[in-house]
Parts: C-alpha cells; structure tokens; sequence
C-alpha cells in the first residue's frame, strides 16, 4: 500500500549504490592499477609542448598566441575549453637544488581524483571514474547543469559557454580516446621533453615519487601532493618547494563526496527514513482526522 | 460561523490593469533575453564563467524559489495531518503558490541548462549518489504531487465554466465526463499524495542544502556546516507560513478583499517556534564551529551573513513575540518579508555570495539578462497567480449562488478505485526496474562514445641520410655530424624532427671530457644502470675533468656508452622510474645549454636544435579546386595570422630595412633594392614586372606594392615541397597560371635549399649570373662540392638560422640585413680543433684570415659566373665575339650585351671589416675612371678586418652624362622591344620621378659579391704552400727540436696550378709567415690587439 514512485525509488537506489561502495572506503590502496602521471615540477621548463601536444590530440581550437610564446605566463591561467592543460610560472626556484632558476613552472589539468566530486555530483552519471581510472565524460546524455563545475575541487572543468545548443563539459579525459587501453603515454607525457611528467600506474609511480624524495633531498620536499588530497588523485605532484605556493589548494584528505554521499544514504537507504516518515505521517493523519470527526 | 460560509470561488475582477501590463511588459523584455540565450548561447547573456558555473538563475530561480514555494507542503501539513482545519481558506493559494513555484523552477532550469533539451535525462540516467539527481527526482515527484493537489481547484473551475454558458461551455461539454471523472479519482487518492508531498518536500528541501557539502574549499565556513541540510529544511519550514500570510495580504490588496487578519495572526503565532528552532541549531552550530570563522577573509560575505541573520532572522523574531504585531497587517507583512527576504538570501549566501572559487579573476555579478529573466520569471509567477485565482476558486469568498448540488456524478466504485491505484504501483515498479538496467547500459555507452580515434598525421619524413665519418682515435660511434634519431623515439612522438647533434663541436665546446654526457659506464650488456663514471674513476684516485683523450690515448680501446644503452625509450612497463631517451638527452642538454648560454651560441629554444615537422595540410586546410594565389595566401592567413604579420616586417617582403652594415646609413631603415642600383640588370623600379618575379609577394606588376597587406604575400614560393610552384617571370611576382595552386598548398612544409634557390641560385637572371658561389648545383652536392651541403645534408636555414621569418645573412648588393652569421657560431673561435703546434698555427690564421678565404678556394665549378657585361654593345644585330681564353666564355646577347664568363674562378681577396659603401639612386659620380657601386671597406691596419675573398663583375652601364648620375632604363616593355636607350632611360627615369638630361653615356662600374658558400671538406681548402713558400712553414725554422718532425699531409700545395692570396697586394712586405703578422714583426709576440 505504501509503496509509492518516491519510495521504490530510493530503495532501489539503495541497492545500485551498496555495488560501488569499494572506491570509497580505501582509496589509495584501491587504485594500485590506475593510470596515473606523476608530473616532477622541478624537472619542468615550461616549454608548453604539454599544451600544445594536448591541443593537438583534443582537436582543440588554435590559440591565438603561439605555443612557443612565453608572453602567456603573465598571467596565470586556468584550463578553458580550448586548454586542458596549461603551464603556469610562478616566481623563485622550484627546489634548493636548483638555486640558479628563476621560475618555477607547473602543469595543471585535471587530477584524475580516485573519488571524483565531478562524478559523485553529475546528475546523469554522464562523468564517469572507469575502472583504468581516468574520469571520463560522455556529453550525450549531460543535461548541462554544471554541478561539476561547483563540485570540483581544483576548479578545473570548463565549460562552452558560447555554445548556444550542445555545450559541454570541457576537461582532461586522460586521452582515452586516442589510447583506450592505456598503452601508451597520454599526449602530454609523450610530448614532454624532460620526461617530467611520467605516465604508469599509480602504484608505481607514488614508488617512484617516494625514491625521488629519499635520493635528492635538496631537490623534494617530503610531499606528494595527490597521494591523499581529496582521497588520493590519479596525477601526482613532486615539488622542490611548498606546493600550495604554486597555484594549489591545500586539501583535506577526505574526498568531498564522502559527506555528501553519507548524509544522502543514511538519510535516504533502502528509503528506510523517508518510508518511516510516511508511516508517521499517515498515522498522525489518520488519528486526526477521526478526532475531527468525533468533534464534529 | 461565519468562516464556514466562505468557500473558494473565482475572483473574477478585471484582469488587466496597469500593473498586469507592467508585468506583462516584464515578462516580454526578460524572455527576448532568454531568447538570445537560446540563439547565443551561456556565455552572451549571462556572467557566468569556468569558475562561477552557477549565477542568479539557481541561486534565485531554484534555491530561492523551492525554498520559498515551502508555504504549500507546510500548510498542506498544519490542515490536514495536523488538523487544523481552520486554515483551510489558505490552502488553495498556498498550494497554487507553490506550484507555480516548482513549476518556474522547472521553467527557468531550461534557461540555466545548457543541454536543456537533455532535461528529461535524469529519469532514464539514475545517479544515485548524486545530490542533485535526489533533488531533481523529488522536485519532479513534488511537482507532480501538487499537480494532483491543485487539480480539484482547476477541475472545479472548469466545473463552473461549464455551467456558465458561453463559448467556453461549448468548446468544454464534450469533457464533462472525463472531468468528473477526474475530480472524483484525485479527490479519493489525494490524502496519499497530500502525504508523499510533505516527504518529498522534507527530502528536497533539505537536499537543496547537501548540494553545496560537495564544495567544502568553496563555500565560505560562515555557512559550510554538514548540518546544512537540516538547517536549509528548518529554514524552508520556517519560511513557510510567512510565505502563506505575505501571498495573502498581497492578494487581498490586489483582488480589493478584506484581509483575514484573525487566521493570519493565529498562524503568525506559530512563527516564533519554528524560528527558535532554527535559532537553536543555526546558532548552535556557529558556536561549535566558531574558531573555522574568518569574518575578515571575504568582508562583503561576512556583511551579507549579517544582514541575514539580524534583519532575516533576529528583527522580524522579536517583531513577531508581540501582539500587536501579529494584529497589524502592516507589521505582519513587514515582519513576514523580512523572515523571506533573510531565507532568501541565505540561500543566496549559499549558493552565491559565500561561493569563494581560488581562481577567479573577478567576482561574479549578475549581467543583464540574468537579472531580466528572472525578473520575468517573478512576473510570470505574479501574473500566472492572478490568472488562476481571478478564474479558479482559489481564494476564498462568498460564493454567488449557494447551491449545495453535491450530487457527484460519475463517482467511482471503491473496488475500481483500488485497482486503478494496483496498476500505478505496477506500472511504478516495472519503470524501477526498466530504468535501473537502461542507466546501467548508459554507463557502459559513455566509454563507447570516446571511441572515436582522432590521428594527427605528421608528414613521415625520414631524416636524410649522413654518410658517417670516422675519426681516427675516436670510438665507433663518434661521428662529426649524426642524427640523435632512434626509431622507437620517432614513433612515439613528435613534432620535430631529429636533432643534427655534432659530435665533434660538443667534443670541441666541452674540451673533450666525454663523462659531462657519458656518465655512466657498464662492462654487462645485459646491465643497464651500470656505474657512475666519476665514482669509478674515484677508486683509481683519478678525479675527472681533463679531457679524456689525455689519459685514454685511443679511445677506441674504451668502451663509451651509448645513451641508448641504458635511457631506451619514454615509458618503459617494467619501469617508470627509469628515465626515457628523450628525457634522458633533454635533461643532460637543457642543464648545459641554459647555463652557459650567455656565452656563445648555445641553443635553447626547442626550434633552435629541433626542426619543426609540418603537419599534412590535407587534413587541416579544406581549400577549393584551383584556387588563385590569393585564394590561397588568405587560407594561410587564417591559422597564420602572425606570421603574416611577421612576413610584412621581413626584409624578404619589403626588400628594404635597416642597414648597420652600411656605413653612412647604420641606423638607416629606408634603403633598399628600390633606393639602390646595381650593375647586373640595374635597377628595379620600372622593371619591376620582371624583376619581382624573385620577390614572395604578388602584384608589382605597375607600381610598387602595398607592402603592409598580408594577403599579397605569397607563402608558396617558400613553402612548396613539390617542386611545381613556379614564379611567371614578367608576372610581377604572380605565378604561373598553368600550375595547379590546390596541390602545391595542401602540401606545405620547410623550405628546402631548392626553395631558396629558386631565386637566390639564379639572381639577376640565370644560374650563376651573380653569385659564383650559389648555384644550382647546391641543391643536390657531392660532399666536394659544399660539405655542408654534400655530406652533411644541411638546409640553408641551418646557418642562415631563422625565427619568426627573420632570416640571419647579409649580401653585398642588398643594403638591408636581419643578423649576420658566422662561421664561428658552430665552429667556436678555435675551430681547426688539430691538436699541438699545428693546430696553434691554423687557429692562429682566424684572427687575420676569413674561414671562407682558405676553405672556398675557388668557385663557379660546373657553371661559369659572369665577370664582365657590356651594356654599350647590347641591341646590335652583329656583334663578333673574341677569341676564347682558357676558364674565360664569351657570349653575346642581344637583350644585355657583350659578357665574358668565367668558370673556375679564384676569388679576389680584400680586407674587410663587415662595412661597405652604397650607390644609391641620383648619387653623383665622383670619379668617372672607377665607379664601385658597393666600395667594400677594410684596412691592413684595422683589427677588425680580416682578409675575405670577393667575386668581381664589372659592367659598362648607362649614366646621364649632364647630371653626372647612373641611370635606370626601362627593359622589359622597353629597351628590349625597341633597343631604344634614349627612350627607354627616359621612361625609366620618369617612373623613377628623376631627371633625365637627355643625354648618356657608359660608365664602367664595378660591384662586389661576397663568398660564403661551396665550402669544401678539409682535404680540399687550400693547404699551408698554396699561399706560403715551402719555406716559410718548415716546423724546424722556429722549433729547434722539431726537425724529424713530419709535416703534415697539408703542408702540400692542393691546387698547383692555381695563385691565391697576393700578400703584398694585400699590403704585406713579404709572406707573413716570415715577415711577421700585421701587428707585430717579431715571432712569438702574442695575441694582437683585440
């Protein structure tokens, strides 16, 4: 009797949700496989191929300033959506190590989170965490609400505003297109020169991170960032120097949607609560409507 | 009681007013806005950008309007689970209220998403761990419940129209049925969607507040708190019933009603206690979390959340304690607008001004149009409300017949009614299941789509192939100039093409120590770190830095490693941590090359040692079938807009520019080929027809061009790779109408040495006319021929290095230059690289002698050069040729003249110090007996002049005898077709806008062309005796202790048959091997003065 839409909806609900529960509670082991990259901000020169290979491989629209133009890093930009990535320069050397540099330069793009608050938000499921890892969009079925774009925690996705009737979301798709199996190096890595971004697993790589740190200590401060900022990012970050003075966030190690996820399923599992209240209020209706009846 | 008598009934005043225009003049601006958002997208008719993805349209339209739409769930509640039965008048409008509500927010998200077509996604696409997917199923669900909760309003209004007569009876009689119909099913299952609409709100409401946890770095502390949702319901519960009293004072203003102050006062006594609850945990919770506070961070935040809290929330809760407040309509509008206002601008708050992204570069602030559509949305909300309780019995009022004809026809039995709600919840569970396997497919499609393989094909081109040269003593793999190209690498990658790396100048800049790259060495094949070269050298006690060959006499007996050996290729699976080939070869370079950069050339741009490989144009450019070259410069200029721009600065396009290496005119920008003469085909001017033909830009056919229009430059002549492209020789710089321009296009790329010589191999009309020294020949040479060329596959731009079509060069019969470039630039100032005395001497001879001096002997090799031209002779229909010389070709032709041509020729050699002088155009002739037209400067005595070789043309050329001044005769189109001097100086000159006497004469003149290409190997450039006695360069005449010395293979004569340098022309007393330097007489004096 008491089985409306709203209820059988959320049981079910419930049940689709207790299959995915595994990404959420051991993040950084959990994603020992995933493709990663792990991007050496000290090995970094700024030379923008990242950029451009990424332009090149997205099919994205020319620049109006050259690749090889340095003029750019006036200013710091963020990815639009023409740029997944962009290289950012930030004043004073990227380590001790390397005292005589004068900037410091660093990739930014999407980071792969292992628990997307992209992907957690989407109202469709048009975001996607595939098992290889990458966070992948589908524009298909994008409604355009752009509740990503708010859920993000690096402030990365962009959006085509200009596109009257198919916008869509804008961001680093890890390559899959050209690379589905995962085999070869995403374009920027492929193009980079100094092999400061290297693509592998993640598991690997947070080794390798660890050996750099332990081997060149005037050259890394003992962070990863990535390894549990948001619930651990598939793109992992060395830097010479304090991370967050290079255009990111310092972040707790809790992923977002872990809150959000928990108040929606205690709340609303199996529909138990909402049925619950119905109950209540069915009950407290009832008994009213006979006191009323017996007044009258 | 005189309540019970009240019943809902239409209003039935006159709809349009004043004000109904006014908002109906509202609606009509914001929906042309919305209109354009439709036809221009997001980006043109709102502020939003990449870090405020959400403005006004879901702060204000959603969050606000679901919150404030609260007033239905709430009343639904108090009447009738609660049972209080007495509010019932407040019911219908409540309701109605809040669905026009819910139904605006439905209305205004088409406007705010951006696939919004895509809207109806989410009921097929289940998200379940998306807050927003729950807030958009229960506002659908909601919708539809206070659709089912409205409905017996609109089906009785229906009821009435249909008694009433008229149009609208007749065109509503044939529904009758179906209508009472319809009324009798809702109003038996409406208790139940009464219910699910209190939950459904419950849920929402409070999920409206989880939305924004997911942003826990964004949202400003002053609101992030995990209990935002019960915070967002609570407020929702507490702003409904001043929602319900505000909405019915308005409408009883507005349909001329008595206001029911009695039920409104009662109910604003509720107020207090649901707000106190707030106040509890609204409070509570800023207490717990009071040390995250930052009032100071974002000042304008902290301003807002206290305007909420204390004119949102404090004010109107004291103002609502007190009677008399309650009693006044006045103060209750004003306290219940308050308790609206401050909901709605916590939600505001939320969503928009405590919404902090750390990269924006402005804050976000409503444009235009966002605030004009949502303007339009509250009007259509006002409007539609007036609409419904004008037509529908909404609001309460004394009906006009009292006929209590509750005879329901039609009624539905019990039993149909429960089976009818049996195939609803059928149908309800069939949907569940349908839809939970459709979203699981979904996802599995999502991948699908990003399938779709995009391949940027680059145009393979094979590195050429450089014939190895060994080195004596030197590995195997040393070789002068090789590829850094490996296979894997190339396939991988790349926009470049392979570094040409020379090992032997690396060898020469680095003072031979191998271990500054070769840092690691391994005595397994197998192993692949092996050991540091510094540490191993350690434990013999020898500390590296010396060259390598001090130690290791013949390095052949040592194993060097290769890079490849150990740094294979990018990404190896078995491990990451081992650095690539490519990262391995750019982290040894960029580290060397941006530290002593400063000190010599050393290339740090990725062009500098990299050549760009051109992507295939066919995929790129769409182009139409035969195209003019102007069709096809605009298609370049559209992706290529800035080098068009750099083209038009280019000496190349402007044939002019600065001059620093003429002197009187070092800081002049104005000399050109147009300002200047020469003695080959004289001058450009009226012949420019026939003469921009060499010139990469179209249309000088009558007058000089427009040299500041990108779209006459003309790419091609540059750029083809197919070797068709074809200049008409008298089109004026357009190209040959028979070639098919389409092809030549799509299939751009480098410039080749033969795109170069397409004009700089045949200047001033044939190969070889001007230059001794670029010929065609130079496209394909042997290595005795250029070595640069032959065995080492350079392309011109490898020295005449360009960047941003700034070509580096300089001529002698162009005043204008981009740079200059020498031979040192790659060869480093000691560039014979021979160890001990012998390379002593030879790196000696630099400072005096040009590279290009000893190592082109002679030019002209396979084409003879024109030495000689004699203008006088030209037009004769006879003219008899001397007897032929040896090396020495005598031709007439009866367009030019009588010229003598030389094969073999042996430079003229001179002190020049990089100035010379300039002939330019009117200059008077000083001295008839020798006119030069481009005087090289240069002095014995000066430091910096070094001796160079010249090739000199002389030439017999027209001059006005009167104005004493050089002429420029019209050719083509002129002397040519009549052999008329008279005429066609005076139509040249008169082009020129110059006197002309009347009267000419011929002058003889001469000019210079430098020497700087055919470079021979070494074996073949001139060798000790070709210049000195053999005398003069025996070791033992100075170093006693070498007489058993052997001389060295160069101690030879080369060309036995052939006389260079003239030293006592050049103003030496005697060979300087014996007389002494220019600067000193003694042996073993030094360095002469820099």
């Amino acid at each position: 009797m008491k089985i409306d839409r709203r209820t059988l909806l959320i049981s079910s609900l419930g049940l689709l949700l207790s299959s995915e529960k595994g990404l959420a509670e051991d993040s950084v082991s959990f994603a020992k496989d995933h493709w990663a990259c792990l991007v050496d901000t000290t090995l970094c020169i700024g030379c923008r191929k990242c950029e451009e290979a990424c332009n090149r491989a997205n099919k994205l629209m020319k620049p109006s300033i050259p690749f090889d133009d340095k003029s750019v890093f006036k200013k710091h930009r963020r990815p639009t959506e023409n740029a997944f990535t962009v290289v950012n320069e930030f004043p004073g050397s990227p380590s001790i190590a390397q005292w005589d540099r004068k900037n410091t330069t660093v990739k930014i793009q999407c980071m792969h989170c292992l628990d997307p608050s992209c992907v957690s938000a989407c109202i469709v499921g048009a975001l996607r965490k595939s098992e290889e890892g990458p966070v992948i969009y589908n524009p298909t079925i994008c409604i355009g609400c752009r509740y990503c774009m708010i859920a993000c925690p690096f402030e990365i996705l962009a959006y085509e505003y200009s596109n009257p009737l198919t916008p869509r979301v804008k961001k680093c798709q890890f390559c899959v297109n050209t690379n589905p199996e995962g085999k070869a190096n995403p374009a920027c890595a492929a193009a980079c020169p100094t092999e400061a971004i290297v693509f592998g697993k993640r598991g690997e790589l947070l080794e390798l991170a660890r050996n750099r740190i332990k081997q060149k200590k005037d050259q890394y401060i003992n962070h990863i960032y990535g390894e549990y900022e948001v619930g651990g990012t598939s793109w992992l970050y060395l830097a010479g120097r304090d991370i967050t003075e290079l255009g990111f966030k310092r972040l707790q190690k809790e992923a977002p949607p872990r809150l959000t996820e928990e108040i929606q399923h205690s709340i609303f599992k199996y529909g138990a609560i909402p049925i619950l209240f119905y109950g209540f209020l069915g009950a407290l209706m009832a008994y009213t409507n006979r006191k009323n009846k017996k007044g009258e | 009681m005189e309540e019970k008598i009240l019943k809902p009934i239409p209003q039935k005043i006159k709809f349009f007013t004043t004000g109904t225009f006014i908002l109906l003049a509202l609606v009509a601006v914001g929906f042309t806005f919305g209109l354009a958002r439709f036809i221009l997208g997001l980006g043109t008719v709102t502020n939003l950008n990449d870090q405020y993805p959400w403005g006004i349209w879901i702060a204000i339209d959603v969050a606000c309007g679901v919150a404030l739409a609260a007033g239905g769930f709430t009343t639904a509640a108090l009447i009738e689970i609660f049972g209080s039965k007495q509010y019932k008048p407040l019911l219908r409008p409540a309701i109605l209220t809040a669905w026009l509500g819910y139904a605006m927010v439905a209305f205004a998200l088409v406007f705010d998403l951006g696939r919004w077509w895509n809207m109806w996604r989410p009921i097929f696409n289940w998200q379940g761990n998306s807050v927003l997917f729950e807030v958009g199923m229960c506002v659908m669900g909601y919708l539809t419940v206070l659709t089912i909760e409205i409905a017996p309003a609109i089906l009785e209004g229906l009821k009435i129209k249909m008694k009433e007569g008229g149009l609208l009876q007749k065109i509503l009689l044939p529904l009758e049925k179906p209508v009472y119909f319809l009324h009798n099913v809702v109003h038996a299952m409406l208790p139940f969607f009464i219910l699910a609409g209190v939950v459904l709100s419950f849920m929402h409401q409070s999920s409206l507040g989880t939305l924004m946890l997911i942003a826990p770095t964004k949202i400003n502390p002053l609101w992030f708190t995990p209990i935002l949702p019960l915070l967002f319901l609570l407020s929702a519960i507490m702003v409904g019933y001043p929602m319900v009293i505000f909405e019915s004072i308005i409408a009883s203003k507005s349909f001329k009603k008595e206001i029911e102050i009695n039920l409104l006062s009662k109910l604003a006594r509720k107020i207090p206690y649901i707000m106190a609850i707030y106040f509890i945990f609204k409070f509570g919770d800023l207490i717990l979390r009071f040390d995250q506070l930052d009032f100071l961070k974002h000042p304008s935040a902290t301003i807002s959340f206290l305007v909420e809290i204390i004119m949102g929330l404090l004010i109107p809760f004291f103002l609502l304690l007190f009677k008399r407040v309650r009693r006044t309509p006045g103060w209750l509008f004003f306290s219940c607008l308050l308790i609206i206002i401050g909901v709605a601008l916590n939600r505001i708050n939320v969503y928009l001004i405590g919404y902090h992204p750390s990269f924006a570069e402005k804050i976000y602030f409503p444009a235009i149009g966002e605030i004009l559509v949502t303007v339009s949305i509250i009007s259509l909300i006002m409007l539609l409300y007036r609409f419904f309780a004008n037509y529908f019995p909404i609001l309460s009022g004394l009906p006009e017949a009292e006929e209590e004809e509750e005879k329901r026809p039609y009624v539905l039995q019990p039993k149909w009614a429960w089976a009818f709600r049996g195939v609803a919840v059928f149908l309800l569970l069939l949907f569940v299941f349908a839809y939970s396997y459709v979203h699981k497919e979904s996802i599995k499609e999502s991948i699908k789509a990003y399938q779709l393989v995009y391949s940027y094909e680059m145009k393979g081109k094979e590195p050429p192939k450089i014939k190895a040269r060994d080195h004596i003593m030197r590995p195997k793999g040393y070789q002068t100039i090789y590829y850094l190209s490996n296979s894997i690498l190339n396939s991988k990658t790349d926009y470049y093409e392979p570094v040409r790396f020379s090992h032997r100048s690396h060898d020469n800049f680095l003072k031979g120590n191998c271990a500054v790259c070769h840092h690691r060495i391994s005595f397994d094949e197998s192993d692949r770190v092996g050991l540091s070269l510094e540490e191993f050298h350690r434990d013999m006690d020898i500390i590296l830095g010396a060259p390598c060959s001090s130690c290791h006499k013949d390095m052949n007996e040592i194993v060097i490693e290769a890079c490849d050996k150990c740094h294979r290729w990018p990404d190896e699976p078995d491990n990451p941590a081992r650095i690539g080939l490519k990262g391995a070869y750019h982290r040894q370079c960029i580290g060397c090359h941006e530290k002593t950069s400063s000190e010599g050339f050393l290339p740090v741009d990725c062009v500098d040692c990299h050549r760009k490989n051109v992507p295939n144009h066919k995929d790129l450019v769409n182009i139409s079938d035969n195209p003019s070259i102007k069709d096809v410069t605009e298609k370049c200029l559209q992706c290529h807009e800035e080098q068009g721009k750099e083209i038009l600065n280019s000496v190349h396009f402007k044939w002019g520019g600065h001059s620093p290496q003429v002197s009187g005119f070092e800081h002049s920008i104005d000399l050109g080929l147009n300002t200047i003469l020469n003695n080959y085909m004289i001058g450009t001017g009226p012949n420019l027809a026939y003469c921009a033909s060499c010139h990469i830009g179209f249309g000088w056919i009558k007058q000089p061009l427009a040299l500041n229009d990108p779209k006459q430059i003309d790419c091609l002549v540059c750029h083809d790779t197919t070797g068709k492209y074809k200049k008409d020789p008298y089109g004026g710089g357009f190209p040959d109408p028979q070639i098919d321009l389409k092809e030549i296009a799509l299939s751009v790329g480098i410039p080749s040495r033969k795109n170069c010589g397409n004009c700089h191999f045949y200047s001033d009309g044939g190969p070889n006319v001007k230059h001794g020294d670029l010929s065609p020949g130079l496209i394909s040479p042997d290595p005795d021929y250029d070595v640069h060329m032959g065995a080492f596959q350079m392309n011109c731009q490898d020295c005449h290095y360009t960047k941003n079509h700034k070509i580096l060069g300089r001529s002698l019969s162009a005043p204008a230059t981009e740079g200059a470039l020498s031979c040192q630039r790659c060869h480093s100032s000691k560039p014979h690289q021979i160890s001990g005395i012998l390379g002593a001497h030879l790196d000696n001879h630099i400072k005096s002698i040009a590279c290009q001096t000893c190592h082109i002997p002679y030019i002209a090799k396979e084409y003879p050069t024109r030495i000689f031209l004699d203008w006088s002779k030209a037009g004769l229909e006879d003219f008899k040729l001397p007897k032929e010389e040896k090396d020495l070709i005598y031709k007439y032709d009866k367009k030019l003249g009588f010229e003598i041509w030389k094969r073999n020729y042996v430079p003229l050699y001179k002190w020049y110090d990089g100035k010379r002088k300039v002939y330019r155009l009117g200059d008077k002739l000083a001295n008839l007996e020798r006119v030069v037209l481009n005087e090289i400067e240069g002095d014995r005595k000066n430091p910096n002049s070094r001796i160079y070789p010249f090739k000199l043309h002389r030439a017999k050329q027209p001059y006005d005898t009167k104005e004493n001044n050089l002429v420029v005769p019209k050719l083509y189109n002129g002397f040519w077709n009549d052999f008329n001097w008279q005429k066609a100086i005076k139509e040249g000159m008169e082009y020129l806008g110059m006197p002309f006497s009347g009267s000419y004469g011929f002058v003889e003149t001469e000019m210079y062309t430098s020497i700087n290409h055919k470079v021979v190997p070494k074996k073949k450039s001139l060798g000790c005796t070709d210049c000195h006695s053999t005398e003069a360069v025996r070791c033992s005449r100075c170093h006693k202790r070498a007489a058993e010395i052997e001389l060295p293979e160069h101690y030879r004569r080369v060309y036995p048959n052939l006389k260079f340098l003239n030293f006592e022309e050049l103003g030496y007393e005697g060979d300087p091997a014996i007389t002494g330097g220019r600067f000193y007489t003694v042996l073993g004096r030094g360095l002469p003065p820099q």
